[in-house]
């Protein structure tokens, strides 16, 4: 008996082990959008500035790059000017659209007269899009292909290379 | 209600769910009651371990006021769950479902218990029996024939 008490007891530490050891270095905020390969949820949001209503169907026929963000958080400070910079190089072949959340439409306007946009920016007044998205942080950005599937999910602020790797995706 | 009217009219698509509400709309003390306890079976996604009911963020507050909308509609806990599962993944709900990889999160504890319960059993036996006469013979443990030669030494 008490030989299998040890072996069980080393069989669930070796596994416990295992577990950890698996997800060392994995962070447990980045959880796998279950949103990804399925058709990207529908919004109509008014764009900050020309208060002009822009939904989901009007992205579709160009791949699309959906940014959540906002101007309380700091990481979107880093990104805006990497999307803002592949906006203006690729804005005829891809549609960039930034979706703001749980913040007013005078710090947007402020952000961007002082830093700068290339493409609308929508403001999601009840966060209903940004949970439609499965969004659980900013900034999180979305990759469409031209049918408006998501291909890709990315948490945290992009870099150019890491734009471009995951809008490969949704080009193919 | 009138928003959503509004929205039929100009056929804009908000985020929604997708299928017609199978319950019944609940009001009033009801409606504050079952928004509770449905946005307490959802994870606060921006937060550490807390749920939409108990997190103050403003991102459940925007999720709790979604569970109370889609109460006043009609539809069911299942329905509502199943909504913020479709974004989130199994993420979401704070009690796992019994089915795939989460019924290993139901079954282990039980079969921990059951092993713990045969591992304490068959010990309180042994007790209950007594030391095995085996280990009572002298000849056959020198280490007590050792300790009795010695204690019994003039």
């Amino acid at each position: 008996m008490n030989k299998a008490v040890l072996i069980s007891g080393l069989v669930i530490f070796a596994a416990l082990v295992g577990v950890l050891f698996l997800n060392l270095g994995h962070d447990p905020s980045a959880i796998d959008s279950p949103l990804i390969g399925k058709p990207a949820p529908n919004f109509a949001l008014k764009a900050v500035g020309s208060g002009q209503m822009l939904d989901i169907a009007s992205l579709r026929g160009k791949p699309a790059i959906i940014n959540f963000w906002a101007t309380w958080c700091g990481p979107c400070y880093e990104e805006h000017p990497v999307l803002v910079q592949n906006a203006r190089v690729l804005g005829n072949d891809v549609q960039f659209v930034g979706v703001v959340f749980n913040d007013t439409e005078q710090k947007i306007q402020a952000f961007l007269n002082q830093r700068g946009s290339a493409y609308p920016t929508l403001l999601d007044e009840q966060g209903k899009t940004a949970v439609a998205y499965g969004v659980g942080g900013v900034p999180e950005t979305f990759f469409l292909d031209r049918s408006g599937t998501i291909v890709a999910k990315y948490t945290g602020p992009l870099s150019t290379e890491e734009l471009q790797a995951n809008l490969a995706k949704a080009m193919k | 209600m009138i928003f959503l009217f509004v929205l039929t009219l100009l056929q804009i698509k908000v985020p929604d769910i997708a299928e017609a509400p199978k319950g019944v709309p609940v009001a009033g003390a009801m409606l504050d009651r079952r928004t509770n306890e449905v946005a307490s079976l959802l994870r606060c996604p921006v937060c550490q371990g807390l749920s939409v009911a108990d997190s103050p963020s403003t991102m459940a507050q925007d999720m709790k006021h979604q569970v109370r909308e889609f109460l006043a509609r009609g539809y069911t806990q299942e329905q509502i769950l199943a909504y913020f599962e479709k974004s989130y993944g199994q993420f979401v709900l704070l009690k796992p479902k019994f089915s795939g990889v989460s019924t290993l999160v139901w079954l282990l504890p039980i079969a921990a218990l059951i092993f713990g319960a045969v591992v304490v059993l068959s010990k309180a036996k042994q007790l209950e029996e007594g030391p095995s006469p085996k280990a009572e013979t002298a000849e056959e443990d020198p280490y007590l024939a050792r300790v009795r030669e010695l204690v019994e030494k003039p």
